[in-house]
């Protein structure tokens, strides 16, 4: 038999009878890893369904979409005097699509008890909802949840409608925080004379003036008119967020990975060290025998490896097997814990984690190299 | 001393050697030729025979001077270590979990031999030493003297070119000495050396040559000595 498959071969051993008379030993670093993967992983994971929740929220909304409202209310100059309003968004109608909605201040409820916003929308508004408009009826529900296509029957203060259920798509979607009806303009006069929120939903054209612009401008127009500024709600506030959440990742992973690596090498370390004082006639009488100093500190190495990454990994699985468990308990929404859709404990955080616990595992065994350089001679004597 | 046998010789030049600076020389310009066969070294207790051997090993380094194995280099010199040395300390001479077969397995292997001169010189001199019947066993399962005859054997497998023993029959009865005497005496042929440090009396006529390490000490260790 090769010398060296002799010496694996009783090293291995060697290591074997001390997990087995110290299971302490093997236990505490398995412990102390897993723990330590699984915090740094539940946490990386927590990020990535942040980022995930705030896509989806952009992917919803739209990047090129701007939402504008301003409330009319009844006592108002302009609802006395011109009923419709002067459209002060009007220059944006070349660089974009612009649908300009009334939200009242009323709610419908279904025959299903479902309680409803209620919009309406001008006679040039039609051109916009096409799609969702059917010859059965005018009015529309906007709903994700509702039965789609169904034909149901709304009541708006006393007044009876029928309208059908529609999914809301593209860059409507950002109007519907809620299940809403959107009926014509004039279908409900005596609550749209109590005021309404002026609701503008626009697109810019891809290669028109960018979003900020947009909102700039829409801040300006009003300005000049000396009027209080609408709300503005863009995509701008919202990818703002996500390069914050993204910046505070990479914090986190670097702070992360800095911890893991020193705890693992510090709490390795000092169990190396140990052992090896507690091996140290042992591996010394290899050496006088001719065993190269290089296999007992690989041997302290791939021990502090295999130890890390069996623990590394089982914690990392176990968060992966509690995933929906866990992270649904917190608040996450379905779509965003299904793995399915994108798995984070494949992703490449994990390869970071791994390399972290790995490096923390080499720099733990770097006390037994400088041990092994004593002379065999000071140490048999 | 002829020529070829000053060539086959273990030399030591001018050696120095202690464990912890600004304190006294344990080993203090020593000069000697060490010629094929069995020299014993005597001394009182610290006069620095277990660390003369250990710097002929190369287990130790000098402070200053120079040793000369009969290969022609360095006691670390690869194939000195590997093959032409072998070692006996005072005491845990085997791996504590291995059987005595595989100590000297392992030994063997580690020196280079094939499984078959393993194999073959294994049982030669285990049987020599008289503890075939226990190759199979621990080392903790055998008696304090069993278990420096399994020491002795795992060095003489590989027949090294020069033998080292520190104290091989301290503590053991006169059975167990005249075994070993027995087979160091076997083993000593041509150019091979046996250096054994020892005050045991009961080796003194094995020995080619009696090394009185006493008269290298300084005066005032002498008189430590005798204290």
């Amino acid at each position: 038999m090769r010398s060296s498959t002799l010496i694996a071969s009783y090293l291995w051993k060697d290591t074997w009878k001390r997990w087995f008379e110290q299971p302490s030993s093997p236990l505490a670093r398995l412990f102390v890893t897993g723990l330590l993967v699984l915090v740094a992983t539940a946490i990386l994971v927590a990020f990535h369904l942040m980022e995930r929740t705030l896509r989806e929220r952009l992917e919803r909304f739209g990047l090129n979409t701007v939402l504008v409202r301003e409330s009319i209310t009844p006592d108002s100059r302009e609802l006395i005097n011109f009923g419709d309003g002067p459209d002060r968004l009007a220059p944006l109608n070349d660089s974009g699509r612009k649908l300009r909605l009334r939200q009242l201040f009323v709610r419908g409820q279904t025959e299903w008890q479902n309680n409803l916003l209620v919009f309406t929308y001008p006679p040039d508004g039609i051109r916009f909802l096409t799609d969702y408009l059917t010859e059965e009826t005018p009015m529309i529900i906007f709903s994700d949840s509702l039965p789609e296509d169904a034909l149901v029957k709304v009541n708006v203060n006393r007044q009876s409608l029928i309208a059908q259920i529609r999914r809301p798509e593209g860059w409507i979607r950002p109007l519907v925080a809620e299940d809403m009806l959107l009926v014509p303009q004039g279908t409900v006069p005596d609550e749209e004379r109590l005021g309404y929120i002026d609701t503008t939903v626009f697109q810019r054209n891809p290669d028109g003036v960018s979003v900020s612009n947009v909102v700039s401008a829409v801040n300006a127009l009003y300005a000049a008119e000396r009027r209080t500024p609408p709300q503005v709600q863009s995509a701008l506030a919202l990818v703002r967020e996500w390069e914050k959440l993204k910046d505070k990742q990479v914090q986190w992973r670097n702070i992360l990975a800095g911890v893991l690596g020193l705890t693992l090498s510090l709490v390795y370390g000092s169990i190396a060290i140990l052992e090896f004082r507690q091996n140290l006639y042992v591996s010394a009488l290899l050496r006088s025998f001719g065993a190269p100093p290089r296999y007992l500190y690989f041997r302290h190495l791939i021990e502090n490896a295999i130890l890390a990454n069996v623990a590394a990994v089982a914690a990392i699985t176990a968060l992966a097997l509690l995933h929906s468990t866990i992270f649904g308990t917190l608040g996450a929404s379905k779509t965003v814990v299904d793995l399915r859709t994108a798995n984070p404990y494949l992703s490449p955080e994990m390869l970071v984690i791994l390399s972290w616990v790995n490096i923390g595992a080499f720099l733990s065994s770097l006390p037994v190299a400088f041990g092994l350089r004593q002379p065999v001679g000071s140490i048999l004597s | 001393m002829n020529a070829s046998s000053d060539h086959a010789a273990l030399k030591c030049s001018e050696v120095c050697y202690r464990y912890v600076p600004d304190q006294p020389w344990i080993i203090d310009h020593f000069n000697h030729a060490f010629p094929p066969g069995i020299i014993l070294i005597k001394g009182a207790s610290g006069c620095g025979k277990s660390t003369l051997l250990r710097l002929l090993a190369g287990y130790l380094t000098p402070a200053s001077g120079q040793i000369r194995t009969p290969l022609g280099g360095g006691p670390l010199e690869r194939e000195y270590q590997r093959r032409q040395l072998g070692f006996v300390f005072q005491q845990l001479n085997l791996l504590p979990l291995a059987t005595v077969m595989r100590n000297l397995t392992l030994a063997g292997s580690l020196a280079g031999l094939s499984s078959s001169e393993i194999s073959e010189r294994a049982h030669k001199w285990l049987g020599l030493l008289g503890i075939e019947a226990f190759a199979g066993r621990l080392p903790k399962s055998l008696s304090g003297g069993q278990q420096q005859r399994a020491a002795i054997a795992r060095s003489l497998v590989k027949e090294p070119l020069v033998l080292l023993l520190d104290e091989p029959t301290s503590g053991l009865d006169d059975l167990n000495t005249r075994v070993i005497s027995r087979a160091l005496r076997d083993y000593v042929t041509g150019n091979r050396i046996c250096i054994i440090s020892s005050h045991d009396a009961r080796l003194e006529p094995i020995a080619h040559e009696i090394l009185d390490f006493n008269r290298f000490l300084p005066v005032e260790r002498h008189l430590e000595a005798l204290v």
